[in-house]
């Protein structure tokens, strides 16, 4: 890709990323929904303080999990948040989703500066983009309530006829023990 | 023992008429001594005997907010020791889990056996010219007691204490729905997700020990997100409460009650399939509860709920805060993707980001926090739900109230607990 075609895909893809912040920002978690393919999988591990030598990793697919979802378990979350009975969330809590760092892998053009596309990551490649951001989550709720969550972020972002969709996201928290009495948002 | 108390305990918790003060929920002074009367003294759950698989495999909890390793030893006995130096106090494992051949203190290198024994350390000629240094009086301090019940480990720091089989007496007939209706017995699946409320730990047990009421309130929008409608109405005849030595068991015999929240059919086939199995090993009645709706609370804080199989410790981290440990159990002996159904489930349900825990935590938290307020605590509390409730069943031993919307779970749970905040003695404790 030339330098002014890089530009102008990092640019879109912020751009997405930044909507979808703000989507979540806002609450409007079907247009979220919206944003993610139907085989999309959507991963925050829990993270497990481990030697450094110990070989099992501090995370890893089988063991428990924040999220492990589907879309059909995402929209389960998001029919919680739309009903009028989701007592935890009224009044509302105030949401800042900040998206930083972010870089763009374009798959098909072998463009893999930390070369860590995953085997499965896509069937071809073409359209297909792996994207590492970093999250910062702040929620204020209430009068005093205040839990900030840092995430870093790998995305598989797909062009679709409908324009770029999340086909993956693996989101790894800061903290190993959540310093918060629940995730009432998504990463 | 501190039994010290400025307080008349007796005074606190009515079970007669049920009443509560509000103090036990916010007092410093009464935290400390449940520190020493109830997590100092009382079996407290550690582990999985599945976490502790073959020798060298450790983990670290808390008893209390004492710090613990729990070890599978050499000999493959389970080890339980304080998590501290004796030289310097330091902290010397900082990981959760892992295999290691034994631990060593960062600060002067002391290492330590996995039966904590004291094997070496940084500079030794020094310490062995001291007069009076004796290197086998200077082991990691052990747990006083040990021991498993059917796959799960607890231990208690009070030499004197009961053993574990008369501590649980015939709770262990329901302990036995969920750890013994298959031949190959639990596991727990990798993992433990631990969160922080800024609650008192007895809000949330007594939530787990008897509130089968919060349950159709609360929780309408988590059934709503998982079964498409509200919880069902608990108006079922077979429906009770039942509780030994302050352990509790809130149930119906609807099978699939918790299971179906789960929102995974494969869960539901797995438990029909195997009622007539279940029926075989425990009686038909208790194997109406595998899955059932219904909450569970062994004393003092261990909780967790059949049919989601979500296993949670309430680690009491000062009158206000706990820090929250989830596991889920499974049947060893359960086909691969029912063992991922219930991981998924319980992530979906009863864990930070579940559509139901989130609207126990502000519950919780809230009902601590507002006894912050000095005239509002002085304000006792209403816990007189189903008295006179008592009844029997050929099948159920322990004390068993009809209706599982009941407070009798949840007196039963405080009287214990003002029981053991004025005992000096487990003889003074009645059983």
């Amino acid at each position: 890709m030339s330098a002014l075609e890089t530009l102008a895909l990092h640019h879109e893809i912020s751009g997405f990323l930044y909507r979808e912040a703000r989507l979540l920002d806002e609450e409007r978690y079907d247009d979220w929904l919206a944003l993610f393919t139907e085989d999309a999988h959507y991963w925050v591990p829990g993270v497990t303080n481990r030697q450094r030598r110990d070989p099992i990793g501090s995370i890893r697919p089988e063991q428990m999990a924040f999220f492990d979802d589907n879309l059909q378990d995402l929209s389960r979350r998001v029919a919680r948040y739309n009903a009028e009975t989701a007592w935890a969330e009224d009044p509302a809590t105030r949401h800042f989703h900040l998206v930083a760092n972010i870089e763009v892998e374009d798959i098909a053009a072998g463009d893999i500066a930390t070369g860590d596309i995953a085997a499965g990551d896509t069937d071809d490649g073409a359209g297909e983009y792996v994207v590492h951001s970093v999250l910062l989550n702040y929620r204020n709720r209430h009068r005093d309530e205040q839990d900030v969550l840092t995430a870093r972020r790998r995305d598989v972002l797909r062009r679709t006829g409908d324009g770029l969709r999340i086909v993956r996201r693996k989101a790894v928290l800061g903290q190993s023990l959540l310093l918060s009495k629940n995730i009432n948002t998504f990463l | 023992m501190n039994t010290a108390s400025a307080v008349d305990i007796s005074r606190l918790v009515d079970t007669e008429e049920g009443w509560v003060d509000r103090s036990i929920y916010w007092d410093p002074d009464l935290y400390a001594q449940e520190l020493e009367q109830i997590f100092a003294r009382c079996w407290l759950f550690l582990a999985h005997e599945s976490q502790l698989a073959k020798p060298g495999d450790y983990v670290t909890t808390t008893m209390g907010q004492d710090r613990v390793i729990v070890t599978r030893k050499r000999d493959g006995e389970i080890g339980a020791f304080l998590n501290s130096c004796p030289h310097r106090g330091n902290v010397v494992c900082h990981a959760e889990a892992g295999n290691t051949r034994g631990f060593v203190c960062n600060y002067h290198g002391w290492s330590f056996g996995l039966d904590g024994a004291l094997v070496g350390m940084h500079e030794q000629a020094a310490f062995d010219r001291s007069p009076g240094f004796d290197r086998t009086k200077l082991g990691l301090t052990p747990v006083a007691q040990v021991a498993t019940y059917k796959g799960l480990v607890f231990g208690t720091f009070d030499p004197g204490a009961p053993s574990l089989a008369e501590y649980f007496g015939d709770f262990t007939y329901y302990l036995d729905v969920l750890l013994d209706n298959d031949e190959g017995g639990t596991e727990f699946l990798p993992g433990c997700i631990s969160s922080v409320l800024n609650c008192n730990w007895k809000v949330a047990a007594e939530n787990f020990a008897g509130d089968a009421l919060h349950a159709g309130w609360t929780h309408d929008s988590g059934a709503r997100a998982m079964l498409g409608k509200g919880v069902a109405s608990v108006v079922d005849g077979e429906s009770y409460q039942a509780n030994v030595n302050g352990h509790c068991w809130e149930f119906n015999l609807d099978l699939l009650g918790n299971a179906a929240t789960l929102g995974d059919r494969a869960i539901l086939r797995y438990l029909r399939e195997r009622e007539p199995a279940m029926a075989e090993r425990l009686g038909p009645t208790r194997a109406r509860m595998v899955g059932s709706m219904a909450s569970v609370n062994v004393f003092p804080n261990f909780s967790f709920l059949p049919g989601q199989n979500t296993f949670r410790v309430w680690q009491p981290r000062g009158p206000q805060q706990i820090e929250l440990q989830t596991w889920v159990l499974v049947n060893r002996n359960a086909p691969q993707e029912i063992k991922d159904a219930y991981r998924k489930g319980v992530m979906m349900t009863f864990a930070p980001a579940g559509v139901f825990e989130m609207d126990d935590g502000e519950n919780w938290e809230y009902a601590t926090r507002a006894n912050d307020g000095v005239v509002t605590r002085r304000q006792r509390l209403y816990y007189g739900l189903g008295l006179g409730t008592a009844t029997t069943h050929p099948d159920l031993p322990g004390n068993l109230y009809r209706g599982q919307v009941n407070d009798a779970n949840q007196r039963a749970f405080l009287g214990r607990w003002a029981e053991l905040m004025q005992a000096d003695s487990w003889d003074r404790v009645t059983s």
